[in-house]
């Protein structure tokens, strides 16, 4: 199998979600000789980032994105071994993400906190209907880079203006990005309130994300 | 005719060229077209949208003739609700609303509500709710639905008895999500078809199933089911009005008469509302806000004429906030709202709106 | 359509009743109002045909059909069943 062959299958078996295949696959990768982080980069990654934009489709559902991303797991694990000390438990980040307060919506917001963690993010899903010191309190505590929040309503995304405020009474806002989503959220009110990103679906939330904290 | 001024997907203001909306009334319809592999929009339909857009009218309509059915949802929880429903906060009764919206609004038909909206909190005042019915019903003419929405996400933890898949589904429990929310859907499923019978004994004449399948294909499952049940032991006329344009995948595997649910675009979900054996359907199609009008109106025109196209039952398409190329904001722009609603009679051939 | 101020109420029911498509549910509207389908949404014509088979009207007009009565007419005018006329007429013991 060449690498190029080998990079292909790799983003297959994620696609297909098939653990097995991608741990044979990693293994390989491994027997080869291969880079550890191309295969990461180059085989695994780009084939969960297929999986995202199916599900964003609607042709691939939320169950299959889990097994794809426990396949990922699986493989990358067996890749990470072989990689460099310095190179080993990299973090995408971590993440704070929430409902506002009053407001009971969880299934999007739960779906971005699924494929951030697919992601390599360390995500604390607050749940829903979070009062606003909890963000700040949880962004403290954790150190996080990144502080989400979801709102269903045009009564609750207010919420998210004042959480801007809290965090830059709190000190933190500097140190840490904040996105905004929701059906009634848009990038014009993630502007007007100071929000550093907006995102339209998960799986751009998930891209906005990796960009905040790697920018 | 240099520059148009239209709207964005969240409401603002956009000036585009001629050409501009052109090219985004190909973008959009080509959009839908590869999603849910259906055709895109003729070169003449795409024509006629670009005159529809570059009509320096603020507000437009459908050739006289072509008029078509205006069927409520949301009962009049936009008159009398707050904010957190659009409402404008007139303080009227119910039943008061619903003889402004026939006298005043002049709708085709309207229907009763309670301001929760979801068969879960009605069930158990359901005996004040068959009392606005009959009531309602003794003073009006047009037909009276009773709306509430399947909300299967009341049914999982904190809200109901059963566990959330939200938690279980990232901690990797997947047939545990998946048992959760089959057993949720039937208890769901339960309470429309004892509302749905309740509203039958008064004289409604119709049950609105609004919303459906906002929590994924477990909940259009329910519905499903429950339009078999109501439409097998009473003489409802059954709407089902769907929350998006596919059905999403939190369970993935549940299926209808041997075809899975989840995933499945306009056009393929009323063939099961119709084998179910509901009398009128309402597609969802969801407004991107970051795209224009001319964009948003084009694609969701394009997923609805092939609703339309497969259906055997009336099409009533949702064309309100957020959905059926109307933009994303409570204030939405009398001029778009005209427009979605022209391209979808004169191009989507709907039934009603 | 316009609701009672035109024909949009009986054309309503022909879809919700018999699920009969639009240009369907308007040619059997306008056949049993002995109408046009383009009349069935003109407000003159069928105000003064809605009076004069007393279904209801826009207009508040004393002694006009209002309500169940109203309704209990169209159903005959439409030959269809109209679930809270039967409720009523089973509560009176009419037979349905």
């Amino acid at each position: 199998m060449t690498e190029q062959e080998l990079l292909d299958a790799a983003k297959a078996a994620v696609v297909a979600a098939d653990e097995e295949k991608a741990i044979e696959v990693a293994r390989q990768a491994v027997a080869l000789g291969l880079d550890p982080l191309r295969v990461i980069n180059e085989g695994f990654t780009p084939g969960m980032r297929q999986v995202g934009d199916l599900f964003e489709r609607g042709t691939m559902f939320l169950p299959e994105v889990i097994i794809a991303s426990e396949a990922m797991v699986a493989a990358v694990a067996i890749l990470e071994e072989n990689l460099p000390a310095e190179q080993k438990e990299k973090q995408a980040g971590i993440a704070v993400l929430g409902t506002i307060e009053g407001d009971v919506h969880d299934i999007g917001k739960g779906i971005v906190a699924t494929l951030m963690r697919v992601y390599g993010f360390k995500v604390h899903d607050l749940g829903r209907d979070v009062p606003l010191q909890r963000f700040v309190d949880e962004a403290k505590s954790s150190g996080a880079q990144l502080v989400g929040s979801s709102a269903l309503m045009t009564t609750t995304m207010v919420g998210q203006k004042q959480l801007e405020k809290l965090l830059k009474e709190a000190g933190i806002r500097e140190q840490v990005k904040t996105m905004v989503g929701g059906a009634v959220v848009t990038q014009y009110w993630a502007d007007k309130i100071g929000a550093d990103a907006y995102a339209e679906n998960a799986q751009e939330a998930v891209a906005k994300a990796l960009e905040l904290v790697e920018g | 005719m240099g520059i148009i001024r239209t709207r964005m997907g969240d409401g603002r203001a956009v000036e585009l060229t001629v050409d501009d909306i052109r090219a985004d009334i190909q973008a959009g319809t080509e959009e839908a077209a590869d999603r849910g592999r259906i055709p895109a929009l003729t070169g003449n339909e795409q024509e006629w949208l670009v005159e529809l857009f570059c009509r320096p009218d603020r507000v437009v309509g459908v050739e006289q003739g072509h008029e078509v059915v205006l069927t409520d949802d949301g009962s009049v929880n936009a008159l009398y609700g707050a904010q957190s429903s659009s409402g404008v906060g007139v303080p009227v009764s119910r039943e008061m609303g619903i003889r402004v919206y026939e006298r005043a609004f002049c709708m085709d038909t309207m229907e009763v509500g309670h301001p929760d909206y979801s068969f879960k909190p009605v069930r158990p005042i359901v005996a004040l709710e068959q009392q606005a019915m009959e009531s309602t019903l003794l003073g009006t003419i047009i037909p009276m639905y009773y709306g509430a929405m399947p909300n299967l996400a009341l049914y999982a933890r904190p809200d109901g008895p059963f566990p959330n898949p939200a938690d279980l589904l990232p901690a990797g429990r997947i047939a545990d999500a998946r048992i959760a929310q089959e057993e949720a859907a039937e208890v769901c499923s339960r309470d429309m078809v004892y509302v749905a019978r309740k509203m039958w004994e008064v004289g409604a004449d119709g049950i609105n199933f609004d919303t459906t399948a906002s929590a994924g294909d477990a909940e259009f499952l329910a519905t499903l089911r429950a339009v078999e049940q109501v439409a097998g032991t009473t003489g409802l006329s059954i709407e089902v009005g769907m929350a998006a344009e596919f059905v999403l995948g939190m369970h993935g595997e549940v299926e209808y008469q041997g075809t899975r649910l989840a995933g499945l675009y306009p056009h393929e979900q009323v063939r099961l509302v119709e084998m179910a054996g509901a009398h009128v359907f309402g597609p969802a199609v969801n407004t991107n806000t970051r795209r224009s009008s001319p964009w948003n109106v084009s694609r969701a025109v394009t997923f609805v004429k092939a609703c339309s196209q497969a259906a055997g039952i009336p099409v009533h398409a949702n064309v309100g906030i957020g959905v059926g190329g109307v933009p994303m904001c409570e204030t939405a722009p009398v001029s778009m709202v005209t427009r979605a609603s022209a391209a979808m009679v004169e191009i989507g051939r709907v039934d009603g709106l | 359509m316009g609701g009672i101020r035109t024909a949009g109420d009986l054309v309503a029911r022909m879809q919700l009743h018999r699920k009969m498509r639009l240009p369907e549910a308007k040619a059997y509207v306008a056949d049993r109002l002995k109408v046009s389908t383009v009349d069935l949404s003109d407000e003159v014509i069928m105000r003064e045909l809605r009076e004069e088979l007393d279904i209801g009207v826009i207009t508040s007009v004393p002694g006009a059909a209002k309500g169940l009565a109203a309704k209990a007419r169209i159903a005959r005018l439409l030959d269809i069943r109209v679930n809270s006329v039967d409720v009523l007429k089973e509560k009176m013991e009419l037979g349905s």
